[in-house]
């Protein structure tokens, strides 16, 4: 007996592998004592096996054949899938010579390579951006940062569009790991570019919002100085405190003259600061307490100071006119 | 559509009688797989292959028409002998006798035309 277990379990294995894409069980039914067969073979005559029953994958060839399973016969699923890919390629490569011409091209193909230069720089970009954000995570923005600093966002900039048209012009010829690093890459890429504009999006758009609740560009409450309350009857309403649905006191404006003690009054929340600019009636002199010291006329009723109530010191305005009338202005 | 048109050759004809091939040598006695691709070789189908007989002989016995046993040899590995049971003689005479009915008709067919060999 020439013919070693070692060469069995070699030839054995080779079979095997040459029938990996049936189903394992028909594939474990068909070589399940296959060793134990080619060693009464081997003991039958002298030569090596490959000799004498040819080639592994023939052998697991002619096993196939009798089998029924017919070379290279794929699950009906993946044979199906296997067609609508060819035919969606073949779609595809129809609609890229109709629509060609629309873009000048014989090819959608050539039209979107003479673009490729363009996807150079853009890459080149997201690379900067990218290698910036990851150099300083806090900022985000459309301009590349390198440690936060804008110069050195721009000498990366500089690198990343060299190496970038380097890469173009040499991505072609790429085979095995380059190719696969170079596809990876390119998939990074893209997808930072959606965060990229997710993000320009939400600031965008946030930008609109603070601008006007902090900033209140072009709202008309930015330049309130002081708040002046009136009541039905046109009189001013002293130390008013306003505030919101939530019971946060309203701060609009800020004192803008002096008060008895010669002082700015501080910012509170009893309006007006200054009764004394008061817009509408007779200029009312300068109060020098917020308590009731003048006599009560009218429907206000008199409150103790500090009451949030509105304390109806004033003299009546101009006239009982009908809440309806607009006073006139004083100045 | 491909067309394709077959030629007659003993490949193909084998593909569908190497079942009763198979079994028709097993008639008369058991046998261990080389001897069965032996005893088709000498009966005159000399264009089998080891691996055909022996994905037959898997296969038969996976459809419950032959039993096996297995004897120790002194000289060598042990042998798995094949063994004809009750299905495997009545498969055998079916398909024996669709066979000859086969035969005798493609016989006359070509005798008609003055085509015997």
């Amino acid at each position: 007996m020439t013919v070693t277990g070692q060469e069995i379990t070699d030839y054995v294995d080779r079979v095997r592998a040459a029938l990996a894409d049936l189903p394992p069980a028909l594939r474990d039914e068909l070589t399940e004592d296959l060793p134990e067969h080619l060693a009464e073979v081997a003991a039958e005559g002298d030569g090596a096996l490959v000799d004498r029953l040819g080639p592994p994958e023939a052998y697991a060839a002619e096993l196939r054949t009798v089998a029924g399973a017919e070379p290279g016969r794929r699950p009906a699923r993946l044979r199906r899938l296997a067609a609508a890919r060819d035919r969606a390629a073949t779609q595809v490569r129809l609609l890229d010579r109709q629509l060609g011409p629309l873009f000048g091209h014989a090819r959608v193909a050539d039209f979107l390579r003479s673009l490729r230069p363009a996807w150079w720089l853009l890459r080149a970009w997201l690379a900067a951006l990218l290698v910036g954000a990851m150099t300083d995570s806090d900022r985000s923005g459309l301009l590349p940062r390198f440690e936060g600093s804008a110069a050195g966002g721009l000498v990366l900039l500089g690198v990343a569009v060299v190496a970038s048209l380097w890469l173009g012009r040499r991505s072609d010829g790429f085979t095995g790991w380059p190719r696969r690093l170079h596809l990876v890459g390119t998939a990074v890429l893209v997808v930072f570019s959606m965060s990229v504009l997710v993000d320009v999006h939400r600031n965008a758009s946030s930008d609109l919002t603070t601008a006007y609740r902090e900033a209140s560009v072009g709202s008309r409450l930015d330049r309130v100085e002081d708040v002046f309350v009136y009541d039905q009857q046109g009189r001013l309403i002293r130390d008013a405190q306003l505030f919101d649905q939530n019971g946060v006191p309203i701060r609009l404006g800020f004192p803008n003259c002096i008060d008895t003690s010669g002082a700015v009054p501080a910012p509170r929340n009893a309006y007006p600061y200054c009764p004394q600019l008061a817009p509408f009636g007779p200029p009312v002199p300068a109060a020098p307490a917020p308590t009731a010291t003048g006599a009560p006329t009218g429907a206000g009723a008199p409150t103790a100071s500090g009451s949030p109530a509105p304390t109806a010191t004033g003299p009546p305005a101009a006239t009982a006119a009908p809440e309806t009338t607009a006073p006139t202005p004083a100045r | 559509m491909r067309t394709s048109v077959w030629s007659v050759d003993t490949t193909q004809l084998l593909k569908g009688v190497l079942d009763l091939a198979v079994l028709a040598v097993l008639k008369d006695s058991d046998g261990y797989g080389y001897d069965i691709l032996r005893r088709l070789r000498e009966a005159g189908l000399t264009e089998v292959g080891d691996a055909s007989v022996y994905g037959t002989l898997r296969r038969l016995f996976a459809a419950g028409l032959l039993t096996t046993y297995v004897v120790p040899s002194e000289s060598g590995p042990h042998r798995k002998y094949y063994a004809l049971n009750a299905s495997g003689r009545d498969q055998l005479t079916r398909s024996g006798k669709t066979w000859r009915s086969f035969a005798t008709t493609m016989d006359a067919l070509l005798d008609d035309r003055g085509m015997a060999a």
